[in-house]
C-alpha cells in the first residue's frame, strides 16, 4: 500500500513565515516518558472474548475479535444524538497524523500518536495518567507516514508495535516498559504501524514494507515474554500460483503470461523480495481457532516485469490456524498486481447468506477496488462482491512510461480504513476515496531496502476528487445508501446499536448518520482532519464517543493533535 | 565556484586522516571543509548536513561506502568509517541547528505550482508536513537551491542511483513542476 497526497495549499504556504527550527519542534516534539498510576484492573481473555457484548469498554481495535466495529450500547440514539457535545479534549505532544483506535478499559483510555507514543487517559475527564514517548531508533523506513493505529491490552500489559519495528509490552498501570522484542530490520524496509492483536497469550503482528522489497509475514509472540512462537511468510517459496488472467470480479488483467513464464525460467521464483505487507489486525474466529487477514501489494508496486507469477499471497485474503500459524486457505483478489490496488482494510467476520441463500459463517473485506467482497469462512472462497462504491474506468489498463489513466486511483476505493457492520441490518459501512490517477511504470533492480515503486501513481490535478460513505447489503451486494463527501475519505467508521454510524472527514467534520438511511443527524468541526476510527464506551453511566483529530499525512489533510470525547448531558 | 570546490577538495586531502581519530569532534573535523564551519556549505551545490535527519545522514554515508551513491569526494571519506562511526556522525550533525541560508520565499504562484506537483506524487507521505523529513527521509525545507536542483536532475537521469523510487517519482514529474518545487523548498 502506497498513498498519494492532496494539497493543503494555504496551510503549507503559510509555513514560510516560521523559522525552520520552530517548525521542526512543532511537528515532532521530543518528549520524555511520564510514568503514572492508572487504576485499572487486568483484562482477562474472557473479557476479550465477550467484547462484542460489552458496552462499557472498547477492548479491541475494531471492537471485538470479529472486527465488526458494531458498538452494542444505545444510550446515544437517533433521537438524542443532536444533543451530543464535547466532554473533553486531550492534546497530545505530537502534531502529526492520528490513526489511533482508542481502547477503553474500565474508565482508562489508551491512545497512540504518530512516532509510536502511547497515552493512558482518564476516559471520563481526559486527564493524562501516563505517557510513553518511544525513543525511536535512527533508522525508520515507511511509505505512508509515521503512523500508529493503536494498542491492545491483555492482563496488566499494553502491547505496542513501533515504527522502528519493535514489539513492546508496557505496564498498563504505569507505562513502564516490561519487554521489547525486535521484529525485523528497519534498514531492510520493515516498519510497524498497525495495532497488535492479543489472543490466548499470543501477540499477533504483521509488517509494513511492501514498497521496499521486504518478504512479508504475520507472527505470533508470547504475550508474557516476547518470544516468537510462530511465523507465517505471506509470500510462500512457491509464489507463482495458477497464472490467473482475471481478477475476482472476472475482468481481464491483460497479463502477458508467456513473457512472465520466460522470465520465471530465467530468474526463478521472486519470493524473497516480493513484499506482501499486512497493514491491519487479523479477525479471530474463536469457534474454529482460525485467524483471517489480508495481504498487501507485491514489490515493486507498478513494475511486474521482474516478478513473474501470481505473486502469492499478495492482494489476498488468508486464513491461518491460530495456535500454529499453519496455512488454512486463501483467496487472491488481483494476481500479479501492477496498480497497488491491494487489500488493506481489516477483515470482518459475520454470518452471511451463501449463493443458495443459506446462512453460513462468512468473512468480508472492503477493497481498494471499491468492492466489498463476501467469502465463505470455511475455505475462503468468494460468494459475491458488491456493486462498485466508486467510479471504475479503464480497468485494468497496464501502466505505461507516460502514464495511463485508470479509476480507482491507487488509494482506492477503501484504503486501510476499517469498515463497520450492523448484522441486524445486514449492512457494511465503508468510507471511500475517489482520486483519478495516472499509473506510470519504470523498471529498476532491487535497491537494498530503499523505496521500490517501479514507477509512480500521479493524482491528476485537473480532475475533481471526492469521497463517500456507503452502506452495502452484504447479502445482496447492493448499495443501500451513499453519502457523498467533498474530499476523499480515510480513517474509519463505527456503527452503534443506537442506530447510528460515526465517521470523520479530512476537512475536520465529524458526523453521525442514521445507519438505515444515511441521513446526517449531528456534526462537529474538529479544526483538523478527523481521519481515525471512532470508539465508544460507558463511564459513570454515560456513553461517550471518542475520535482522534490529527489530520492525515497520506492525503495531506490538516494536522492536529486532539483526542476528542463527546457525550450527552 | 570552481575555486571553492578546489579548496574543499584540497582541505579534504589534508584532513582525511583525521577520519580515524578517536573523538567525534575529530572524526567530523573533515566535514567542515565543505559543509561549512557553522553549517553553511561553502558551495551552493553542497548539501546542508547540520540539523539533517540522522537516519538519512547514516544511510548516505553507508551508501557512499558501498558505492551505491557516487562521489569522488565522499566515497573515500565514508570508506574509512564503520557502521557505529557513521551512526555517531549522523547523530552528531542531526543535533546541530539547521542553518538559515537566507533564500527568498517562492512567490505565491510558484508555491501553488510546487504544492500541486507535490500533492500529485505524494511528497508529504515521506517528507512529512512542511518537508521536515524524518528518520531516513531528509529535510528539504530550506535546503540549498542549487543542491536541490542538481539532486533532482541527478535523480531524473539516475546519476543519483541510491534511491530508484525517488528517480521514478521525479521522472513522472515535469521539469517545470520540479523547478517550482526547487524554488519553493529552498524558500521554506
Amino acid at each position: 500500500m502506497y498513498v498519494k497526497g492532496l494539497a493543503a495549499f494555504a496551510a503549507a504556504v503559510g509555513v514560510g513565515l516560521l523559522s525552520g527550527a520552530a517548525i521542526a519542534q512543532e511537528v515532532k516534539q521530543e518528549k520524555q516518558s511520564v510514568l503514572g498510576n492508572a487504576n485499572v484492573p487486568p483484562v482477562t481473555q474472557e473479557q476479550l472474548n465477550a467484547a462484542d457484548k460489552n458496552a462499557k469498554d472498547f477492548l479491541l481495535t475494531n471492537g471485538n475479535y470479529a472486527q465488526t466495529r458494531f458498538y452494542p450500547g444505545k444510550q446515544i440514539s437517533r433521537d438524542n444524538v443532536k444533543n451530543l457535545h464535547v466532554a473533553w479534549i486531550f492534546q497530545t505532544d505530537v502534531k502529526e497524523s492520528l490513526e489511533t483506535s482508542p481502547i477503553v478499559v474500565d474508565g482508562v483510555m489508551y491512545v497512540t500518536t504518530s512516532f509510536s507514543h502511547v497515552y493512558a487517559l482518564d476516559a471520563k475527564t481526559g486527564q493524562q495518567l501516563w505517557h510513553y514517548a518511544h525513543k525511536m531508533g535512527p533508522i525508520t523506513v515507511y511509505c505512508c507516514g509515521p503512523n500508529n493505529r493503536g494498542v491492545q491490552v491483555l492482563g496488566d500489559r499494553v502491547y505496542l508495535a513501533t515504527l522502528d519495528s519493535k514489539l513492546m509490552a508496557l505496564n498498563a498501570k504505569t507505562g513502564e516498559v516490561v519487554w521489547t522484542t525486535n521484529i525485523a530490520d528497519p534498514e531492510l524496509g520493515y516498519s510497524e504501524t498497525m495495532a497488535p492483536t492479543v489472543v490466548k497469550d499470543k501477540v499477533l503482528i504483521g509488517t509494513n514494507g511492501g514498497e521496499y522489497g521486504i518478504r512479508g509475514f504475520v507472527r505470533a509472540y508470547d504475550a508474557k515474554t516476547g518470544k516468537q512462537l510462530w511465523n507465517f511468510n505471506t509470500i510462500p517459496e512457491n509464489s507463482v500460483g495458477v497464472w490467473a488472467t482475471k481478477d475476482a470480479t472476472g475482468r481481464d488483467m491483460h497479463r502477458n503470461i508467456q513473457a512472465e513464464k520466460d522470465m520465471l525460467a530465467k530468474i526463478g521464483d521472486p519470493y524473497a523480495k516480493l513484499g506482501g505487507g499486512v497493514w491491519q489486525n487479523p479477525s479471530v474466529d474463536l469457534a474454529t481457532n482460525r485467524i483471517y487477514f489480508v495481504v498487501g501489494n507485491p514489490s515493486p508496486d507498478l513494475d511486474g516485469s521482474n516478478r513473474p507469477g501470481d505473486n502469492l499471497y499478495t492482494n489476498s485474503l488468508v486464513s491461518l490456524d491460530l495456535d500454529t500459524g499453519k496455512y488454512v486457505c486463501h483467496f487472491q483478489y488481483i494476481a500479479h498486481d501492477v496498480w497497488d490496488l491491494d487489500a488493506v482494510s481489516p477483515t470482518v467476520l459475520v454470518d452471511v447468506k451463501d449463493k443458495g441463500g443459506k446462512t453460513i459463517p462468512g468473512v468480508i473485506h472492503a477493497g481498494k477496488t471499491g468492492h466489498i467482497y463476501v467469502h465463505d469462512r470455511k475455505d475462503c472462497s468468494l460468494i459475491r462482491f458488491s456493486e462498485a462504491m466508486v467510479p471504475q474506468e479503464n480497468m485494468w489498463v497496464l501502466p505505461t512510461k507516460e502514464g495511463a489513466r485508470m479509476l480507482p486511483g491507487a488509494n482506492g476505493g477503501v484504503e486501510w480504513s476499517p469498515i463497520a457492520t450492523d448484522p441486524g441490518q445486514e449492512l457494511a459501512y465503508a468510507i471511500n476515496l475517489h482520486q483519478p490517477m495516472t499509473y506510470h511504470v519504470e523498471s529498476t533492480a532491487y535497491p537494498n531496502g530503499k523505496l521500490w515503486l517501479g514507477g509512480a501513481f500521479k493524482v491528476i490535478p485537473s480532475e475533481k476528487q471526492s469521497g463517500n460513505i456507503t452502506a452495502v447489503n452484504y447479502n445482496t451486494g447492493k448499495i443501500k445508501w451513499q453519502v457523498k463527501t467533498p474530499e476523499p475519505m480515510i480513517g474509519g467508521i463505527l456503527a452503534t446499536a443506537g442506530g447510528l454510524v460515526f465517521t470523520g472527514e479530512g476537512n475536520g467534520k465529524f458526523a453521525a448518520y442514521n445507519s438505515s438511511s444515511g441521513k446526517e443527524l449531528w456534526s462537529f468541526r474538529a479544526g483538523a482532519g478527523v481521519n481515525a476510527p471512532p470508539s465508544s464506551y460507558m463511564v459513570g453511566g454515560k456513553q461517550y464517543v471518542v475520535v482522534g483529530a490529527g489530520g492525515n499525512v497520506q492525503l495531506d489533510f490538516k494536522r492536529g493533535n486532539n483526542i476528542i470525547a463527546f457525550t450527552l448531558d | 565556484m570552481l575555486g571553492k570546490q578546489m579548496m574543499c577538495g584540497a582541505a579534504l586531502l589534508l584532513m582525511a586522516g583525521q577520519a580515524r581519530a578517536e573523538t567525534i569532534e575529530d572524526k567530523v573535523a573533515v566535514c567542515a571543509g565543505c559543509h561549512g564551519e557553522a553549517g553553511k556549505p561553502i558551495d551552493k551545490t553542497i548539501p546542508t548536513i547540520w540539523g539533517q535527519q540522522a537516519g538519512y545522514l547514516y544511510i548516505q554515508l553507508r551508501d557512499f561506502k558501498r558505492g551505491d551513491r557516487k562521489s569522488e569526494i565522499m566515497q573515500p571519506i565514508a570508506t574509512q568509517f564503520e557502521r557505529d562511526d557513521m551512526l555517531a556522525i549522523a547523530e552528531y550533525f542531526s543535533q546541530k541547528p539547521w542553518p538559515d541560508l537566507g533564500q527568498p520565499r517562492a512567490p505565491k504562484d510558484v508555491a501553488a505550482k510546487a504544492l500541486s506537483a507535490s500533492a500529485s506524487v505524494g511528497c508529504p507521505a515521506c517528507h512529512l508536513d512542511r518537508f521536515q523529513g524524518d528518520g531516513t527521509v531528509p529535510r528539504l525545507a530550506g535546503m540549498g537551491r542549487d543542491y536541490l536542483a542538481k539532486t533532482i536532475a541527478d535523480f531524473r537521469t539516475r546519476a543519483r542511483g541510491n534511491n530508484p523510487g525517488m528517480s521514478d517519482l521525479m521522472i513522472a514529474t515535469s521539469p517545470d513542476d520540479l523547478a517550482a518545487l526547487v524554488e519553493y523548498l529552498a524558500g521554506l
